[in-house]
């Protein structure tokens, strides 16, 4: 089985936008909303030992998604390849992924009301092409592929070249987009936009610690209390009423 | 003519008088409500079992995963269930709307839900006996009850409760109205709604399919009907309803009565009110 990832070298990329346009093209996103886009982190140092890096953000497909278990229905599931899916059809827009995700990957299409994200453009892969972000990329900063392929660009990049993810020391769901370049550049994109902790919405939060346990405890009680009834009425051997 | 006393305490019969009262049935419920009775039954056996396989994540689901994937297979895909979840539910409401734009006076009227949800003083000694009674801990009598027992009462008052708040939570998630919060506590409240009928509903069907004292109001939900005994024994105050409006009909058609001696007896004829009640 395929492990896909996406490295993006932040050394090449010119923060052009491209990627943004190709994938809002390619997928109808609304003015507004994006699955990708391209960040810059605010200027930090004192002149003239200024430093900034570009941030290209996305849904990073993590090897531990939050939010695949914070889906009631099944909509968002993880594929054997890595891909973190939604199934459109089965999403009822209830947000508890947008809360989960710590990257804020998602958005709920106002159109649809359901969610959407980036999914490493899965249609587009079972066709054979590659991302539209990847082709699209005016500098060729985008590489995308098989990380258990030791030929890959990805393989390579990852376990040669040492491109990170963006991880911190507490949040760690195992991200498969990766950044290249300078320690410094990546360090910046994590001080300006670090992962959060994943959040269950309150109602979510009600539900799966207090009303669940509650709900499966009234039913249970009452089950048992019907099934020591039943015995008793099995064992007094009650009359019919007729009789 | 000659009209007899009713009696205002269940009063013990003879062998000849029970065996009568046995023979002459008297109606319950109206083919209405049976056809809905029925019909939400098979609604809520669908719903149920679809919609226990629909909360599939580890964080909210409650049926186990085995059960999750037999249901996931007999539909073919997740979507497939979801969509027969919903358009089951849409008909089922459309149904409701359809016997509430036509039947509110009737089932819904002042007199209707006092005389069959609210509880009086022998209900709530009825309730406290039964339970007693059901744990084997005392053969004490029952208090007379009305057209429903208090059990059934307190069913009703819960199912007319949770069914709008299910229907209305389930449309919101259906449609995805009102943005994301609404949502999410949609999704909370309509679990927490069904939960509460489904405790409810395992008592009802214990007392309406397991329960040997409650058989004839298992079969007044087939036929409509009851026998007079059960109505005596089990329902002792609506039984002098249906007495008392016997006797003022008999009055009322004295000069038609051909033999005054078979009218004196009430069972022959079936009281016109018809119960709402899904209890």
């Amino acid at each position: 089985m395929a492990r896909y990832a996406m490295v993006t070298d932040l050394r090449k990329c010119v923060a052009c936008q491209a990627c943004t346009v190709a994938c809002n093209a390619e997928w109808d996103v609304p003015a507004g909303y994006a699955r990708t886009r391209v960040r810059t982190t605010p200027i930090t140092g004192t002149f003239p030992h200024l430093a900034s890096s570009i941030y290209v953000a996305q849904c990073n497909q993590c090897d531990r998604p939050p939010c695949v278990e914070a889906c009631p229905s099944g909509a968002t599931s993880q594929h054997d390849n890595g891909i973190v899916g939604v199934d459109k059809s089965l999403c009822i827009g209830c947000g508890f992924c947008l809360e989960a995700c710590p990257y804020d990957a998602r958005y709920i299409n106002p159109a649809t009301k359901k969610v959407d994200k980036c999914d490493f453009c899965v249609s587009r892969l079972e066709r054979g092409a590659e991302p539209a972000c990847v082709i699209t990329c005016t500098a060729h900063a985008k590489y995308f592929g098989d990380l258990e392929d030791r030929q890959s660009d990805v393989f390579k990049m990852v376990y040669a070249h040492g491109a990170r993810r963006l991880e911190t020391s507490t949040i760690r769901v195992g991200p498969n987009v990766y950044y290249a370049g300078e320690h410094a550049s990546t360090d910046l994109v994590l001080a300006a936009f670090p992962p959060r902790p994943p959040r269950l919405l309150a109602a979510g939060q009600a539900w799966s610690r207090v009303l669940r346990p509650l709900v499966l405890a009234a039913a249970g009680a009452t089950f048992l209390g019907q099934a020591v009834a039943f015995f008793n009425q099995l064992r007094n051997g009650e009359k019919d009423f007729e009789d | 003519m000659r009209t007899d006393a009713i009696p205002v305490h269940p009063l013990p019969l003879t062998a000849e008088q029970a065996e009568s009262m046995l023979q002459r049935q008297v109606k319950k419920h109206h083919i209405a409500i049976i056809l809905l009775h029925w019909f939400n039954a098979i609604v809520w056996f669908f719903e149920l079992l679809t919609g226990l396989a629909l909360i599939s994540s580890p964080l909210f689901r409650v049926a186990p995963r085995w059960y999750i994937s037999i249901v996931d297979g007999v539909f073919g895909t997740r979507a497939n269930m979801l969509q027969f979840h919903v358009a089951l539910g849409l008909l089922w409401i459309g149904v409701y709307l359809v016997y509430a734009i036509f039947g509110f006076r009737t089932y819904l009227s002042k007199e209707v839900l006092r005389n069959e949800i609210a509880l009086d003083l022998d209900d709530y000694r009825w309730l406290v006996v039964r339970t007693r009674r059901i744990l084997g801990l005392t053969r004490e009598a029952l208090p007379p009850q009305g057209i429903y027992n208090a059990g059934q009462k307190l069913f009703a008052f819960m199912v007319y409760a949770m069914i709008p708040l299910v229907m209305v939570t389930g449309v919101v998630m259906a449609f995805r109205l009102f943005g994301t919060q609404v949502v999410g506590w949609a999704v909370v409240l309509h679990f927490c709604a069904v939960g509460a009928v489904v405790c409810g509903l395992l008592v009802h069907v214990y007392m309406g399919a397991v329960f040997p004292e409650e058989k004839p109001a298992f079969f007044s939900m087939i036929t409509g009907t009851v026998n007079e005994l059960y109505a005596y024994r089990h329902h002792f105050k609506w039984w002098t309803v249906i007495k008392a409006e016997e006797q003022a009909w008999n009055q009322q058609h004295a000069d038609e009565a051909v033999a005054p001696a078979e009218t004196a007896r009430p069972g022959s004829s079936s009281a016109d009110r018809e119960p709402g009640c899904p209890g």
